[in-house]
């Protein structure tokens, strides 16, 4: 054992890991027309290897037999994987001697920053251009998947990536309890701060919170925060901008707002010991009055018995995982026109009528209330421009960091200083390693 | 006193192991050559498969780990040497340096409390007869059995703030004590600990069971006949024997103890605030969602060697020590199992 150790060792100590791994710039075929069915004819019989988050199952569906039947050489082969499993995974697939054609990654250092990096995926300025995705309703969204060549700084530069699915924050509320109350629905979070105090008085709990996975409550911070300053300077901190600080006014005044919704017990108690998951299905049986979250929570919801208020004033929100191309795939056309078949109008309503957002939402129709208040929502915070990104985009520690900290401050543990000033830490620190 | 001899006798009767008989006649011929004469060539053939499996699957990423370890490395492009600075920096940050105290909190409540559970259930179920006992050890065992993720979801719902748990303490008016056990900041490592114990405690017992039945049954009637009670027998028999088996017992709770990750991951992610975090929540967050490969290898080789030292640390303790009396007793001899 000890010779083995040895060998390795001494072997280890010339070489640095990872010295020599090319990095295959194989099959950049410029886009310069969307792909015709020729072209992708031409690659003979192929087949279409991706790996997707398995929350993609639905839509998959629905476009891969369309698209099969459109492309008849292509055989379209998908690894579903959790998102947790997805994003652990998904680099060193992307590295590996036999790479996926199609992936998904994640917004941020840790996944798309990496590829990018490591030049592992295929820039997409020339398809975004072909196809008029830079000029069409979902243009604004692409801004977390653009890169500059280092992939030290994202929100500029080139295009790596492209997500047909999009994400809002706003209040769902149970629409039978607020009649109950005599409360209208709320549409903003000075609504919501008015209505608190009425509801906690009258015995119910305000606000389900789940928060022992220790991203919920970002969520609501950052839904207050965009209230007290601008989306705008909030994006140029996450996006990593130099001189920007998460020492402000605005997120001091966030932060003690979120310590006393805490303890006037508008969170209920407990909301630390409960999942974000376990909170949503508790409150889809009736339990709480309002739920401050983001999109991908309606599905679990009732149309007929809860509600949306849109939260024009921003907050989180983004995209979903954006679809890379591979650098080094051998089938770049029928990648590249899958890319495109799933920003049509078409799957556009296929995505909403399998409960998330759609980037496209041309002629895209909710089926229901609460589908069309929260496509509504989504409409109306791209417009205005107020969607931040989130916060853990700006190192791979910050949801841990920032998490842990924010139940400190809501527990009465930590000040908004100490909160502010482990953020920012965390935030220089990954901004120099980069 | 004298029973204690006996159980020493026990273990002295088993066979001495072929590699203490190999050192015997290397200690007396010293000399490297005549060593490798003397070993068997055709015996190292049948232990090959299993030994190539060892080397490529635990030598060799062990081997990796500790090159990584002194690289700043993302696991894709070209890494760079930083000498110990990985290491220094385990030593030197507060979080990890919290992180192994609650792993030491957690040695208590996964290894100590499941020892001494395991022990207690074990020394009651050889005494009292007890109908139907193989399903009751088989329900025992079942916490053991079950896959980690499934025990966190059914414990964070029995300890959530409406949870059985809490409508119990309220059912008994002890309603004060309610609390979110896993999301307050007082209560989630213990509440982790307890879970774990419950992991744990199946485990411990079967062994002991297994070690009592192969106690001589004459020794209890002989300290029966000694008017010594369950107590006074489950102290001077029954404990002193399971030596062994509490020895294999604290080295796997141990092991769990240090390494353990899954229940939190899917319990508290190292919540509330940091409350509940380990050394091997850091690991798996640089290695997986940080990339920096270097220094996850770097904790994950102080972890191994923290693990290694402890349990080396009991094995010593609780390792078969030569009992005065024994030399007296011949193995093997029934009618002197009982000295005055």
């Amino acid at each position: 054992m000890a010779i083995t150790l040895a060998t390795l060792l001494a072997c280890a100590a010339c070489s640095p890991p990872g010295a020599g791994k090319g990095t295959s710039a194989g099959g950049t075929v410029a886009i310069t027309d969307p792909v015709t069915v020729q072209q992708v004819a031409d690659l003979g019989d192929v087949t279409l290897r991706m790996w997707a988050d398995q929350a993609e199952k639905p839509l998959m569906k629905s476009v891969v037999p369309a698209f099969e039947k459109k492309y008849p050489n292509v055989k379209v082969d998908i690894t579903y994987k959790s998102f947790d499993d997805l994003i652990a995974t998904v680099v060193n697939a992307a590295s590996g001697t036999n790479p996926p054609d199609l992936f998904q990654g994640n917004i941020g250092y840790a996944v798309d920053g990496a590829l990018v990096k490591a030049k592992l995926v295929r820039p997409l300025d020339d398809v975004a251009a072909a196809y008029g995705w830079i000029t069409g309703t979902g243009a604004s969204t692409l801004a977390p998947a653009r890169w500059n060549g280092s992939g030290t700084a994202f929100g500029s530069g080139n295009l790596y990536g492209m997500s047909p699915i999009s994400e809002v924050q706003g209040i769902y509320y149970n629409k039978a309890q607020l009649k109950e109350l005599g409360l209208k629905p709320p549409r903003s979070f000075a609504d919501l701060e008015k209505d608190l105090p009425a509801v906690k008085e009258a015995g119910e709990q305000p606000i389900m919170l789940g928060n022992s996975d220790q991203y919920a409550a970002t969520h609501i911070f950052s839904d207050l925060a965009v209230t007290e300053q601008t989306p705008a300077s909030i994006r140029d901190w996450i996006g990593g901008k130099a001189g920007t600080t998460f020492v402000t006014e605005g997120n001091a005044k966030a932060a003690e707002t979120m310590a006393d919704w805490a303890k006037k017990g508008y969170f209920g108690s407990g909301y630390d010991g409960l999942s974000n998951e376990d909170a949503i299905s508790r409150f889809a049986k009736g339990s709480g009055v309002f739920f401050v979250g983001g999109s991908w929570n309606g599905a679990m919801l009732d149309p007929a018995k809860f509600g949306f208020g849109a939260l024009t004033t921003g907050g989180a929100g983004a995209t979903a995982s954006p679809w890379h191309i591979s650098a080094s795939s051998k089938n770049t056309p029928a990648a590249v026109a899958f890319l495109a078949a799933l920003h049509t109008p078409k799957a556009g309503q296929v995505i909403l009528d399998t409960g998330r957002l759609p980037v496209v939402t041309d002629g895209v129709k909710g089926t229901n209330s609460l589908q069309t208040q929260t496509l509504d929502a989504l409409k109306g915070t791209i417009a205005a421009g107020t969607q931040v990104g989130y916060y853990d985009w700006t190192a791979s520690d910050m949801l841990n960091v920032m998490g842990g900290k924010l139940q400190e401050v809501m527990a009465g543990r930590a000040g908004d200083t100490q909160f502010m000033k482990a953020v920012q830490a965390s935030w220089l620190k990954a901004r120099q390693t980069r | 006193m004298t029973t204690t001899a006996t159980t020493a006798k026990q273990g002295a009767t088993a066979p001495t192991p072929p590699a203490a008989r190999t050192g015997r006649t290397f200690g007396r011929r010293p000399s490297l050559r005549s060593y490798l004469a003397s070993l068997s060539w055709s015996s190292l053939l049948y232990v090959a498969p299993a030994l190539a499996f060892f080397a490529v699957f635990v030598l060799y990423p062990i081997g990796i780990s500790v090159w990584y370890s002194f690289y700043a490395y993302d696991g894709l492009t070209q890494g760079t040497p930083v000498g110990w600075d990985n290491y220094t920096a385990v030593f030197t940050d507060s979080l990890l340096r919290a992180a192994l105290l609650h792993s030491l909190v957690l040695l208590f409540f996964y290894a100590v409390l499941p020892v001494c559970v395991g022990l207690l259930l074990a020394g009651a179920m050889s005494r009292i007869r007890v109908y139907g006992l193989t399903v009751f050890r088989a329900v025992l065992f079942v916490p053991q059995i079950l896959s980690s993720v499934v025990v966190a979801v059914a414990w964070r719902n029995l300890l959530a703030v409406d949870g059985p748990v809490n409508t119990v303490l309220k059912a008994v008016g002890l309603g004060r004590f309610t609390t979110s056990w896993l999301g307050d900041f007082d209560t989630a490592l213990p509440s982790i600990g307890v879970i774990g114990a419950w992991v744990e405690y199946g485990l411990c017992m079967v062994l002991f069971l297994s070690g009592i039945v192969a106690i001589d049954r004459s020794t209890y009637e002989a300290a029966r006949l000694d008017g010594a009670g369950p107590v006074r027998e489950f102290f001077a028999i029954t404990l002193p024997a399971l030596r062994p088996q509490i020895s294999i017992a604290l080295i796997l709770t141990v092991t769990f103890a240090l390494r353990n990750f899954d229940l939190i991951w899917n319990t508290t992610r190292g919540g509330p605030g940091t409350t509940t975090t380990v050394p091997s929540l850091y690991v798996y967050q640089d290695a997986f969602q940080n990339r920096m490969l270097g220094r996850a290898s770097a904790l994950a080789i102080v972890l191994t060697v923290v693990i290694l030292a402890v349990v080396t640390l009991v094995q010593l303790a609780l390792r078969e020590r030569e009992h005065p009396l024994r030399r007296f007793t011949r193995p093997g001899r029934p009618g002197r199992k009982v000295q005055s």
